[in-house]
């Protein structure tokens, strides 16, 4: 063993000796394992319910979105959309990687039975409603309305609507409303947040006759074996800007994925504090080793012991004194994340969240976290005493401990 | 060897300012050895400890084993004084941590070198002085004496062509004492180690090459 190291584990043994040494040097180990501890099981309960609602949410969105540009021309520009629209479809769709790919156009409208009249959001979609419309028969032509929007028409399924559209039509006889009257296929109710408007549906034939100047998008399904970053790269150096835009999985929902990582961030913070006040306990226990070590550090410099390796032995001593109360808290919280995810432990409310259960994922990188932020603080409050004991003038310590 | 010329230190104490070197000359050669007597607080162990690179002068010159001591800052000596000075603490300044084998070859182990090859040396040294039996005991199961002879062990683990000794019989009684003056007159013979002792004791300053006396912040012969 080496000088550092041989020295660094006496005075490791030595801290059990006094009594304040002892105490500070055990809230020190606690400290860490409880910070570590908690910032394991933080993090990995955060990666769980993420890890959830990604999954969620992925099956939900497409994983890439083509926004086709120049919509909202005239009469000819409408025919123009529609055609390009298609290209683009029936080229996206030989793309490598993707696997299938749905057009779809966005528009507002107004839905009218009897004199009650509503205004909604409509989507039209080629073959059938998109994945993340939870309606029972995904077959049946029509309209497909929101819950919300069929209470208030009072409206069930089999009756008929009324959809206008806000661009008249031009007919012989002049501008007239552009108007359709369809059965109701179908009405959903959606487990997605209340705050979004749900679109009414209908098939995109009949969408593009009402609203030929609304907003086209392309969802592509990629294969599973498809790297999304990678597929969405090609389309971005292939497609011209001024025809669509690219818009990943990760972009369409980047206020989540936001919010998500700000609320780890969050909740790191404020656990981190528990290893902060550890390591102020650390750079205590340290201060006192070397307070009551002094003369001896000071006996080591004289004897010719460079102050770079009295830095070292401080240094070393903070790592002893930090390790194992990380060390052990770190595995404990690992243990304990595994054990509540695996036997589902903590129970939820199953109407209120997506899992039935608070599930806790370990991530690697969570953990590589939890030991930096160890580390930064532990070294900080060694470095700290490393820099005092090596700047000791050897005189004056040895003559600090006959006084 | 040794080469001292018009050293001065002072100690400022708030606004009290206490002289105690005044000029100081010193010249020792290869082998030589010289005792320093004098009265309590005349600044022996001062002198000592600008001699062994721990302290610096105010002025003066001080060159040791061909380096010039007064001119490096103590810190960057460290290397220097592990080489070649050996030091016996006036107060013998043993880790409490370390038993009395460990302290003694503890020079070595700043210098790199392991444990079990420095065992041999240590175990001799602590045999010449009777210690053989008490290596394994730390300081604090020694008595006082005997802890002043593993600390004189110690600066000579390494045998150093300087040693410095700030009362090395101190604490000792005349057959123990005896024991640490055969064990220094072996190492010069040996070696041709250059010593100086500070002491109180007729016996060490009367085996020493010259006697000098710090006095007045000056060294007179005694
Ligand atoms: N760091 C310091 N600060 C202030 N005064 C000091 C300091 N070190 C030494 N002195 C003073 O310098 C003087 C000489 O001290 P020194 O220890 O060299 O004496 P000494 O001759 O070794 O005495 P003794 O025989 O008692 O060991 C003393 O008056 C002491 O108080
Ligand atoms: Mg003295």
């Amino acid at each position: 063993m080496g000088f550092v190291w041989h020295v660094a584990l006496r005075y490791f043994r030595s801290t059990r000796a006094d009594a304040h040494i002892r105490v500070l040097s055990s809230l020190t180990a606690g400290g860490l394992a409880v910070g570590a501890a908690a910032l394991v099981l933080a993090l990995a309960a955060l990666s769980g319910f993420q890890n959830h609602l990604l999954a969620d949410l992925s099956r939900h969105t497409p994983a890439l979105q083509l926004e086709l540009a120049g919509s909202g021309a005239g009469a000819a520009g409408d025919a123009d959309a529609e055609e390009e629209s298609a290209a683009l479809a029936a080229w996206a769709g030989a793309t490598n990687g993707v696997s299938a790919v749905q057009e779809l156009l966005y528009a507002r409208g107004w839905l009218a039975v009897g004199a009650s009249v509503e205004q909604v959001e409509v989507l039209g979609f080629e073959k059938a409603p998109p994945v993340w419309i939870p309606v029972g028969d995904r077959t049946a032509r029509g309209l497909i309305v929101p819950m919300a929007v069929a209470q208030k028409l009072g409206l069930a399924v089999g009756e008929t609507v009324r959809v206008f559209s806000p661009r008249p039509g031009l007919t012989p006889l002049g501008p007239r409303p552009r108007t359709r009257t369809l059965p109701v296929a179908g009405i959903y109710r959606s487990d997605r947040a209340d705050y979004e408007e749900l679109p009414v549906l209908l098939p995109l034939e009949e969408a593009a006759a009402l609203f030929a100047g609304g907003d086209r998008r392309l969802d592509l399904a990629l294969e599973p074996d498809a790297e999304p970053e990678q597929v969405a790269g090609f389309l971005r150096e292939t497609v011209d800007p001024a025809d669509a835009t690219v818009i990943g999985w990760r972009e369409a929902n980047r206020a989540l994925l936001f919010v998500l990582r700000l609320e780890k961030s969050l909740v790191f913070s404020a656990v981190v504090l528990i290893v902060a006040v550890a390591a102020f306990a650390l750079l205590a226990s340290l201060s006192l080793v070397l307070s009551s070590k002094r003369s001896e550090v000071g006996a080591l410099a004289a004897m010719g012991a460079p102050p770079a390796r009295l830095h070292r032995i401080f240094l070393a001593l903070g790592a002893l004194l930090s390790v194992g109360g990380a060390g052990l808290g770190g595995a404990l919280g690992a243990g304990v994340a595994a054990f509540l995810d695996r036997f589902r432990v903590i129970s939820l409310p199953p109407d209120v969240y997506i899992v039935e259960y608070v599930p806790f994922l370990v991530r690697g990188s969570d953990v590589l976290i939890v030991v930096a932020s160890t580390v930064v603080f532990t070294g900080a409050a060694s470095l700290l005493s490393a820099r005092k004991a090596s700047r000791l003038d050897p005189v004056e310590a040895m003559r600090s401990a006959r006084t | 060897m040794i080469s001292v010329a018009g050293v001065t230190k002072a100690y400022r104490d708030g606004a009290v300012r206490r002289q105690v070197l005044r000029g100081v000359d010193l010249e020792l050669g290869p082998g030589g050895t010289v005792a320093i007597v004098g009265p309590s607080g005349s600044g022996k162990s001062t002198l000592l400890n600008i001699l062994g690179a721990l302290d610096t002068a105010d002025a003066g010159t001080v060159r040791i084993d061909g380096v010039d001591v007064s001119a490096s800052r103590p810190v960057a000596l460290a290397g220097f004084r592990n080489r070649s000075l050996g030091f016996v603490f006036q107060f013998h300044q043993l880790l409490p941590d370390f038993t009395a084998i460990e302290n003694v070859i503890m020079p070595g182990r700043i210098a790199g070198r392991s444990a079990n090859s420095l065992r041999g040396e240590g175990m001799d040294l602590l045999a010449q002085v009777g210690l053989a039996d008490r290596a394994a005991d730390f300081p604090q199961q020694l008595s006082g004496g005997e802890r002043q002879r593993v600390a004189i062990c110690r600066a000579l683990v390494l045998e150093p062509p300087v040693l410095l000794a700030d009362e090395p019989t101190g604490n000792l009684d005349a057959a123990s004492g005896e024991q640490v003056l055969e064990l220094l007159d072996g190492l010069r013979r040996r070696r041709g180690t250059t010593m100086v002792l500070v002491t109180h004791n007729p016996e060490v300053a009367r085996r020493c090459g010259s006697v000098l006396r710090l006095d007045g912040g000056r060294l007179t012969p005694a």
